[in-house]
């Protein structure tokens, strides 16, 4: 599965590319997660429910930041297992000063494997851009105050 | 080999039941739901078995953690590769190719997976809802490796390794030399090209796996219960595995709720499930659910072909070359190498090649494996030699029907050889065609596409003139005998028990060998039972699969009924005060030759023999007795199979408006049987042709893991067939029987395939790969600028 | 293939629903026919502590005349409504979904409301729903409210029906025979590739068409519907009209369609759901 999405946000790139870094802001803006911790200078351990209406699985995993160019560019890998399978993603994010605010591009990859893959495939592409489109919407909230 | 007076049965078939449309006996109970699955077995003290699979194709094993599953109440245990491989043995394969190279199939994964479902632990508990609940509490970290998917690439020198202890991804490789073949292509007018691609299949028995395993320990001896189609295979495989002698063990397929090839085989769980009965001293038991059967049951088909094809402009066909790739999976289970070299063996069809050479490659990939499914290399086999006939017709503007008769034998020159060396037993294949051209009112067919093509519509009329090999076969030529066993036994009351050492699972024998014995024996069906499917009852056998069952169980009944009938008369000689020589044997009854009033029927002889007070000198009380039925030859039915569609050019959609069937199985037993296995098999090929596809993605996750993504036909996506047939008589057993549980199969995807093309042909369009769904079908037509 | 541990309630009045659902709030999940909710559980992917089935509950089944519409209670069957000579004379877009839902099993067992709540991207009542401008009435713990239709089914598998909340009923207009719903569907799970509703007034030179299958959530064709105020149908203006049929939405893509195709299908299916609908009056 693989998405592209632009976003637009009314803050400066420093300001998007230090919450991108933050888990207390990560853990608001990606629904269902439950935890987001720092443990080490790139890695975050991670909780996160994901589904949709009543078919939800909990995945326990871990984010780590493979590449970052403040304020520029990051890409973030992450991979978690629950008991519907196992999720891998990978987002490459480039952020560009547009106007008074920002545009950020995030170009990503996902995988999903067990019982999602096996039963739910169909619906792995529309929750995964369901998933970024909810995630880049609240970080706007969050950016414009 | 022609049936002759010497090995033409002595005994005359008298009642006619041979012949006749019959009700199965074995219905009422199926269809009131009081049969016994190996599910409904009640046996006390049972644990439940619950396998945890791996999620990933490809991945080595970090740790297993099991103890907060074992803490869980009602869980007797939780066993690892670690707990039981040095104490199971591997996964046999009957049929290893040489110079192949086969990995290691422990029974649970070692220290890594290969292949999604690869059962990794299991879990025993009181009830089977614990035994789930505690896959849930099992931690398993792996580490994921890239996966072997495309069998193409595999093949490519940087490619990862599937087994990297193999050094290679190629499993094995077999070739078949057939004839001239270069001296063959010198002489062409023309070489043809096509790449032609067998999609993977996934069988879906209407009931998943399951066994019971119950050990006695006063014994030291072992009972499975399993859904197979291979119990005496089993028996003989199994002991080694659990290290236990092979008179020690008792497998009894109960109820079979279909097999298709995929219970043809030993699996880990059987191996699993019989080792924890023994080391927990209690019984196990194990059902399997849809998904780890759509992911961990052996799948069939997945070949890529590229052939060339050497032709001259009148039509003839001169010679193949074929080079196959076959995408065997990651592990060899019982067959898994030998099914696509009968693809390569049966690749001339039903034509006079001159020759024709073979190169397969078998693959290992991070999938299930494949193995043997309703057909087995011979679908495959008849696809591509009839695409390649409809190829040649096009290409050179002939009548495909006249390009097929003017490469087939005629009936006089049979017992035929073909270019890939086997002896062809009989076969009028112009009688069959003519029937089913005449039944599909083939003149009348071709004005409606004429007509249909003027109006604008994707009008297509396909047939297949199909062979194959089936009843296999010689025991010189099979992995390890391939004779059937039969008992027959005339009880004291003069009832019959007849016993099989086939295992019909669905195929009706109970009926159909009760129809020959009362024939044969001259007694009434209803006086008769036949018994099957467990080995303490049926002590030899060769079990069911690849159409063997009644051409071969059948003859044995055959041969054991003659010799009872020989018996029989030396007593009835000795009772008549006549010689053996004076008796007539007659719809039942021995009389001396002339005296038919003075008759003895079997209840009178039977009790004679078993109380044993009046026997002649030498005789041996009882009248009973079994024999092995060697045949000299596989059988070769075929057939002609006919099909109208129509696509709908917006939406690609293939709709099946005619479907005419003419199938030559030799003599029938039991035509109504017969139908049955012609719809079935042409049902599975109506699936395998527009909907069936199993799917992995390019991590190796099994996408049509269910069916709500695995298409298998409904009753409304099977069109009304019209069904004949020929007879022409099998000089391979007594019977003259040929096989007809795969026919369907094989006959009927190619002359689907022949009529989508047709009606995608005005468009320019040469050839498209199964399945048609409406997307492929649709973007073949966009390609080709057709109006959407 | 065994769900995970449940409390189970069968409530005989709605109230009774209701109030179960308050108690257990999050950790509950109703049941109407289960065609949905019991394959989910079976594969652990839906795991409730509490299952509150609603499925005796006479007063939900229902089919009536009522104020100039027709209200159906939300536990009324696929085959309720398929053979609803009511239906059939007044609203016969909604037969002739039901008709085409899953098999007969499913049909008789499957419900309306529960499908409709449930909000499958390729369940086939969203499609009549939008095309029909449905009202939803939904009661909860705060009362009674009616939804529209555009409104009533949010996104993927979400509808407008919060936790606590039961829908209760849908009201649909009367309609000229002028209506159709076309489907091509999954092969294997008999879902919608596409599944086209139109409703066409010819008086008023207006139609409806919606959209299932094709998108996250069913869709009006707004831009095909817009073409066609005010024109007579011909084959002509329904071909032009349905070209626009896939515009301005994100088609689904999976093994079994891609969306480029899906669009394509939004297409055909719309021009071949207003000829027939067109035909019949």
């Amino acid at each position: 599965m693989k998405l592209a999405a632009t976003y637009v946000f009314r803050a400066l790139p420093e300001k998007v590319f230090a919450a991108l870094i933050d888990p207390a802001i990560l853990q608001k803006c990606i629904e269902g997660c439950e935890k987001m911790e720092k443990t080490g200078e790139d890695t975050y351990d991670a909780n996160i429910k994901i589904g949709v209406a009543g078919i939800k699985g909990s995945y326990v995993g871990k984010v780590r930041i493979e590449e970052k160019k403040p304020p520029e560019s990051i890409t973030l890998q992450a991979e978690g297992k629950g008991g519907p399978g196992w999720v891998k993603g990978t987002a490459r994010i480039q952020i560009s000063p547009e106007g008074e605010g920002s545009e950020l591009e995030c170009e990503s990859e996902g995988q999903v494997g067990g019982l999602i893959a096996q039963v739910g495939s169909r619906l792995v592409e529309a929750v995964g851009k369901k998933m970024q489109d909810e995630f880049f919407r609240k970080l706007g909230k969050y950016l414009e105050g | 080999m022609t049936v002759t007076t010497e090995n033409a049965p002595k005994v005359k078939a008298s009642q006619g039941y041979f012949g006749r449309a019959m009700k199965r006996v074995e219905d009422p109970r199926l269809i009131k739901g009081i049969a016994t699955y190996v599910d409904d077995l009640k046996i006390p003290g049972v644990l439940h078995a619950e396998f945890v699979r791996s999620p990933h194709a490809n991945a080595k094993i970090k740790s297993i953690k099991t103890d907060t599953a074992k803490k869980l109440q009602g869980v007797v245990g939780i066993f690892t590769g670690a707990d039981v491989n040095d104490k199971v043995g591997t996964i046999p394969c009957a049929s290893p190719i040489p110079g192949g190279k086969s990995p290691e199939h422990t029974v649970l994964a070692g220290a890594r997976v290969y292949f999604v479902g690869h059962p990794v632990a299991v879990v025993v508990a009181e009830t089977r809802t614990i035994a789930r609940d505690a896959l849930d509490l099992i931690e398993v970290d792996y580490e994921p490796l890239p996966a072997v998917i495309d069998p193409e690439k595999a093949l490519e020198k940087d490619s990862p390794l599937t087994h990297p202890e193999l050094g290679t991804n190629v499993a094995f490789t077999w070739s078949l030399p057939g004839g001239d073949v270069d001296g063959a292509f010198k002489e062409a007018d023309s070489v043809l090209k096509l790449r032609i691609i067998h999609p993977r299949l996934t069988p879906m028995a209407i009931e998943p796996r399951g066994c019971a395993a119950s050990w006695h320990a006063g014994e030291s001896s072992l009972t499975l219960w399993t859904s197979t189609q291979i119990p005496h295979l089993v028996r003989t495989l199994l002991p080694g595995l659990i290290r236990i002698p092979e008179n020690k063990l008792r497998v009894v397929a109960p109820e079979v709720g279909g097999g298709f090839g995929s219970k043809l085989n030993l699996y880990a769980e059987e191996a699993v499930v019989s080792h924890l009965a023994m080391r927990l001293d209690r019984p196990v038991k194990w059902i399997e659910g849809r998904r780890e059967n759509a992911a961990a049951t052996t799948h069939g088909r997945d070949q890529i072909a590229d052939n060339e094809i050497a032709i001259q402009k009148d039509g003839t066909v001169l010679a193949i070359r074929s080079k196959i790739i076959a995408d065997v999976g990651s592990y060899w289970q019982l067959l898994t190498p030998a099914i696509p070299t009968l693809t390569g063996l049966m690749l001339c069809g039903c034509y006079k090649l001159k020759a024709v050479r073979v190169d397969l490659t078998g693959v290992h990939t991070n999938k299930m494996s494949t193995d043997a499914y309703r057909g087995a290399g011979r679908p495959e086999a008849a696809y591509m030699i009839e695409r390649v006939m409809d190829l040649v017709a096009s290409e050179l503007g002939l009548d495909p029907v006249e390009v097929r008769l003017k490469n087939m034998p005629e009936s006089t020159e049979f017992p035929f050889t073909t270019a890939t060396g086997l002896l062809y037993d009989s076969g009028n294949y112009q009688d069959a065609l003519e029937k089913a051209q005449e039944l599909a009112e083939w003149p009348k067919l071709i004005k409606e596409r004429d007509a249909a093509r003027k109006a604008g519509r994707l009008f297509g009329i396909g047939l297949s003139t199909y062979v194959e090999i089936c009843a296999l076969g010689p025991s010189k030529t099979m992995a390890a005998g391939g004779w059937e066993w039969g008992c027959v036994r005339i009880e004291i009351s003069g009832k019959v028990t007849v016993i099989t050492g086939a295992t019909p699972h669905g195929q009706g024998q109970e009926t159909s060998f009760a129809q020959i014995a009362a024939d044969w024996l001259g007694v009434p069906i209803e006086d008769i039972v036949v018994l099957r499917g467990d080995t303490a009852t049926a002590h030899f056998g060769r079990d069911t699969y690849g159409s063997r069952a009644t051409a071969l169980g059948g003859s044995a009944i055959v041969m054991s009924i003659e010799k009872i009938v020989e018996k029989a008369k030396t007593l009835a000689a000795a009772l008549l005060k006549s010689t053996p020589k004076e008796i007539e044997f007659k719809n039942g009854k021995f009389f001396v030759n002339g005296d038919g009033k003075n008759a003895l029927g079997w209840g009178q002889l039977a009790s004679e023999a078993y109380i044993a007070k009046n026997l002649p000198p030498g005789f041996e009380p009882g009248l009973e007795a079994s024999s092995f039925f060697e045949p000299p030859n596989c059988t070769f039915p075929f057939g002609t199979h006919i099909v109208a569609v129509d696509v709908d050019r917006e939406t690609g959609q293939v709709s099946i408006l005619k479907y005419i069937a003419v199938d030559d199985c030799g003599k029938q037993v039991n035509p109504l049987l017969i139908e049955g296995q012609v719809q079935g098999g042409i049902a599975q090929s109506v699936g395998a042709a527009l909907m069936e596809n199993t799917v992995y993605d390019e991590n190796g996750q099994l996408l049509t893991g269910e069916f709500m993504d695995y298409a298998i036909p409904r009753a409304k996506d099977i069109p009304d067939f019209i069904l004949g047939s020929t007879e022409t008589p099998s000089p391979s057993n007594p019977l003259g029987v040929k096989g007809v549980g795969e026919a369907g199969t094989i006959g009927a995807t190619p002359a689907i395939a022949n009529a989508v093309v047709d009606a995608l042909s005005p468009l320019g369009i040469r050839h498209l790969d199964l399945p048609f769904t409406p997307e492929r079908v649709w973007r073949a037509i966009q390609e080709k600028g057709g109006r959407s | 293939m065994i769900p995970a541990a449940f409390d189970y309630f069968r409530p005989s009045t709605l109230d009774e629903a209701l109030g179960l659902l308050v108690k257990h709030g999050e950790d509950a999940k109703v049941l109407a026919g289960g065609h949905s909710l019991i394959p989910a559980m079976k594969l652990r992917l839906s795991q409730p502590k509490v299952v509150v089935d609603i499925g005796r509950i006479g007063d939900l089944r229902s089919i009536g005349e009522r104020d100039g519409k027709i209200a159906i209670g939300a536990l009324t069957t696929h085959f309720e409504i398929e053979s609803s000579d009511l239906l059939l004379r007044s609203c016969p877009l909604l037969p002739e979904v039901a008709g085409q839902i899953g098999d007969v099993q499913v049909r008789n067992k499957g419900t309306i409301g529960g499908s409709c709540v449930h909000a499958d991207p390729a369940g086939d009542w969203p499609a009549a729903m939008l095309a029909l401008d449905a009202e939803f009435e939904i009661t909860g713990p705060r009362g009674s409210r009616t939804v529209a239709a555009n409104d009533f089914f949010v996104d993927m598998l979400t509808s407008a029906v919060e936790s606590g909340e039961i829908l209760k009923s849908i009201r649909v207009p009367v309609t000229p025979k002028t209506v159709a719903y076309v489907k091509i569907a999954q092969k294997a799970s008999g879902f919608a590739l596409a599944g086209v509703a139109a409703v066409v007034d010819k008086a008023q030179k207006s139609v409806a068409v919606a959209v299932t299958g094709v998108a996250a959530k069913a869709y009006r064709a707004a831009g095909a519907e817009s073409s066609l105020r005010g024109l007579d149908l011909s084959a002509a203006t329904i071909a032009t009209a349905a070209q626009k049929a896939a515009n301005g939405i994100d088609p689904l893509s999976d093994i079994h369609a891609s969306a480029e195709f899906r669009a394509h299908l939004a297409r055909v299916q719309t021009k071949r759901a207003l000829e027939l609908a067109a035909s019949r009056g």
